[in-house]
């Protein structure tokens, strides 16, 4: 007991002693205190961020080419919906990493090879009447408009989301399976991208900017090419993807449109948006972009943390499917278009130019 | 009162003289040096440096460049298909951002998803326009995609041979040297054909290039050298499918292209198989791919226009660092070496009321658009229009330093066969061969300083 009181008076003195420190913080200080957290943001960024969200894209994808797998066993409608169902997980994961797309996922065009659009149908119904294999390396062979989440998603739902078990022949099941694979493998290239476990992985890039990185010479490029790859993903929802079916008045122009899952699809890529700025995903968080910009400025960090949840909430006012909503609901679209396009807006001005002002390694 | 409305008068003639002197002269050295794009320049180092409209145009411009931005890089279907249909039937990519990746300048490669690389083919000899003689079955250019059932036209096989090479100080340098080959022909070429490799060249400032006058360009021509230093710049004349008329070519490895909509039509035609008012034939016609089907043109004209005015209207980035003095250095040394001469540092774009953003903008793009012979090394030894068979249109430098960053890792020269910007210089021949040689003797220093000079272009 005399022991852990002289223990504890000991720890006393040091911890007053390491307070009463007479320290006036120095120039020196307060830089290398920044410094620490710029660094501490980008390695964050790829530990609790990006790659755990590559890994869950891969991990959904696995899920969802088993339930292809299963389907084709067993064409059941309870099987189809299986697919459906983990086609959409897997879309989530996926929609929600736009929030910050640079890097391998645009270098290596995993972007398209999994998500381009539309499907070219004309194609579609060529290569299904064909005799090709249509194995694995068949698809992969294809452009990229008869591969990834859209030609999955038009076997799988079918137009107007009406498809039925019965009515997916043999020949669009070997094509599923094989589509669900090369899925599968693509989000297995794109997670392997960033392991850093492996050789040339780009969380090294990350994590070492301004410091021997090949590919960011400073910090302050990463931070840029990560606002700028939030600023555009709002411009692609709010002036495109939802643009251009309510200007034209065509559900056709809608991406998601078997699957009816545009707002979703929309709603994820906002989601990714904040994850990108509060450095989050599934349940964990870490330094972030956030917490840096708040250092400085804890007006302009609210100001974004408040639009971007208003462009998020701001989905709730659509309330029936996008391909319905451009006709019936167009005061709510253009609502959520207003929302991020705010949002754009601060982070292309405030917080871009907060990254150019304040980072400077 | 009269004598004070004398001197009145005087005081303000003077002040009008003084003023309309001032005005007309405005030192050159005191433009700002960053701005490559006048007017249109852009602040922007990231991966979309590239992809920046005009800064200075009205809500309506914007709308028009951002629908061409939407068309740019939307993935085009085969037809029949309710929306974005007409690709091919035989084509080299699928969207105009697939080969332009990030605006930017594409991957030497042929035939798979994110390929820019393409092959013009013809046959000895020149049309009847002074142009090169379409190969039958094939056109002027090898479509090595196709859709779903069709054969394409070839496929393109590149093989490199890589040798390595010394400065005057010791220090290596590697180059590869491509050889082109087409295989799986799907029907034969009776005798020799001619090939050029050409890679997707970056998006930027078009707009202003456009704008400068034919007479500064054809100023600046030396055919004969009569100034004695080595370099003879000379215009490629083509014919333009677009005015039919021949005109002064601007765009092209070869400048073998009069105009941004000639260049539009002409890419939506002939890479994507997009057929428009200006090429309503499909690129296909009269072969065994042809859809026959009745729906050209497939684009209408306000599609082409706003891609058209989409490629016009991408700024320029800024340069950067520029009064650091290794690039300072880098910069003279530049001259010395008489790149500059090629390369010619500043342009400016005619004066145009009816479009204020390109009107009267002194630009930097480092290039005198004339055409040059750029030694064996280099040759792709198929004539276009008046361009030799060594002859290549001097490349603009704008932008040049922000490859890497836009296009990772980035490529240089006509077929990207130069992954640094090293490798590039050291494939100047021809009438550039003497500044080649100058880079290759000078001290591992001031070699760098060029260099970076570059990189801040």
């Amino acid at each position: 007991m005399k022991g852990k009181i002289i223990t504890m008076l000991c720890v006393a003195g040091l911890v007053i002693g390491g307070c009463s420190k007479d320290h006036t913080p120095t120039k020196d200080d307060n830089t290398n205190t920044q410094a620490t957290l710029e660094q501490n943001v980008l390695t964050d960024f790829a530990a609790v961020l990006a790659n755990p969200n590559y890994q869950d894209i891969q991990a959904k994808a696995l899920i969802m080419n088993n339930a292809i797998i299963a389907f084709n066993a067993s064409s059941t409608d309870a099987n189809l919906l299986a697919v459906r169902n983990a086609w959409k997980d897997t879309r989530g994961a996926w929609e929600s990493c736009e929030g910050f797309l640079f890097g391998p996922v645009e270098d290596f065009s995993y972007d398209p090879t999994m998500d381009d659009w539309p499907v070219n149908k004309a194609d579609l119904d060529a290569l299904i009447a064909s005799n090709n294999p249509l194995q694995v390396s068949d698809i992969d062979a294809l452009e990229t408009t008869l591969k990834g989440f859209h030609a999955i998603e038009y076997i799988v739902f079918g137009v107007g989301s009406t498809q039925k078990a019965a009515n997916i022949t043999a020949r669009d099941k070997l094509y599923l399976g094989s589509l669900g694979q090369s899925l599968y493998n693509t989000t297995t290239q794109l997670r392997n991208s960033w392991d850093p476990s492996k050789d040339g992985n780009f969380t090294t890039q990350v994590i070492t900017a301004g410091k021997g990185s090949a590919r960011y010479k400073t910090r302050q490029d990463v931070f840029k090419a990560l606002v700028g790859s939030m600023a555009d993903i709002c411009n692609e929802v709010a002036n495109e993807k939802m643009q251009t079916p309510l200007t034209k008045k065509d559900s056709t122009q809608d991406e998601s449109q078997f699957s009816h899952n545009s707002v979703t699809d929309f709603k994820n890529n906002i989601t990714g948006v904040l994850n990108a700025y509060k450095c989050q995903y599934g349940g964990k968080s870490g330094h972030s972009l956030s917490e840096l910009v708040a250092s400085k400025n804890a007006s302009l960090d609210s100001k974004i943390q408040a639009q971007i949840n208003t462009a998020i909430a701001s989905f709730g006012g659509i309330t029936t499917t996008y391909e319905k909503a451009i006709y019936t609901q167009t005061n709510q679209i253009k609502t959520v278009q207003a929302a991020i396009n705010t949002l754009k807006a601060t982070i292309e001005g405030d917080l871009d130019t907060f990254i150019e002002v304040n980072i400077k390694d | 009162m009269k004598k004070l409305k004398v001197i009145g008068l005087l005081t303000l003639l003077v002040l009008i003289l003084v003023k309309c002197q001032k005005s007309s002269e405005f030192p050159a050295d005191q433009y700002d040096d960053r701005l490559s794009g006048g007017d249109a320049t852009v602040f922007d180092a990231t991966s979309k440096a590239f992809g920046n409209e005009f800064g200075n145009m009205s809500t309506y411009d914007q709308y028009i460049h951002e629908a061409g931005d939407l068309v740019f890089s939307q993935t085009f279907v085969t037809a029949p298909a309710p929306i974005h249909s007409g690709l091919g039937p035989i084509f080299n990519n699928t969207s105009c951002a697939s080969c332009h990746h990030n605006d930017g300048i594409g991957l030497p490669t042929a035939g798979e998803a994110q390929s820019s690389l393409l092959m013009r083919i013809s046959l000895p000899g020149t049309d009847a326009y002074g142009g090169p003689v379409a190969v039958p079955g094939y056109g002027l250019q090898v479509q090595d995609k196709a859709a779903f059932g069709k054969v394409p036209e070839a496929k393109v096989k590149i093989t490199y041979n890589y040798q390595t090479y010394s400065f005057d100080d010791g220090e290596t340098y590697e180059l590869r040297a491509p050889t082109y080959a087409l295989t799986n022909l799907y029907t034969p070429i009776s005798g020799s054909y001619l090939l050029s490799p050409r890679l997707a060249p970056p998006m930027i400032g078009l707009g202003l290039l456009e704008a400068v006058p034919e007479s500064e360009i054809v100023a600046n021509a030396d055919p004969n050298d009569a100034n004695g230093d080595g370099i003879k710049g000379r215009a490629n004349y083509v014919y333009d499918v677009t005015t039919k008329s021949v005109q002064l070519g601007r765009f092209g490895w070869k400048a073998n292209t009069a105009s941004v909509l000639t260049q539009v039509v002409t890419a939506l035609n002939q890479d994507m198989g997009l057929t428009s008012k200006i090429l309503p034939v499909e690129s296909s016609f009269g072969q065994s791919q042809y859809d026959k089907l009745q729906d050209d043109p497939e684009l209408p004209d306000t599609i082409v226009n706003s891609v058209k005015f989409y490629a016009q209207t991408l700024a320029v980035p800024a340069r950067r660092n520029t009064t650091d003095a290794t690039i300072k250095r880098g910069e003279q040394l530049f001259k010395l070496a008489k790149c500059a001469n090629c390369h010619k540092q500043t342009l400016t774009t005619g004066v145009n009321v009816a479009f204020p953003a390109l009107s009267n903008q002194v630009i930097h793009p480092y290039t005198d658009m004339l055409v040059h012979n750029m030694g064996a090394g280099l040759a792709d030894n198929r004539p276009d229009f008046k361009a030799g068979g060594q002859d290549w249109r001097t490349a603009p430098l704008w932008g040049l330093g922000l490859y890497e960053t836009v296009n990772n890792p980035g490529y240089y020269l006509h077929d990207g066969r130069a992954r640094t910007l090293v490798e590039a210089i050291m494939w100047h021949g021809g009438e550039a061969a003497a500044s080649q040689s100058y880079f290759s003797k000078l001290p591992k220093a001031d070699r760098n300083a060029i260099l970076q000079f570059l990189g801040s272009l």
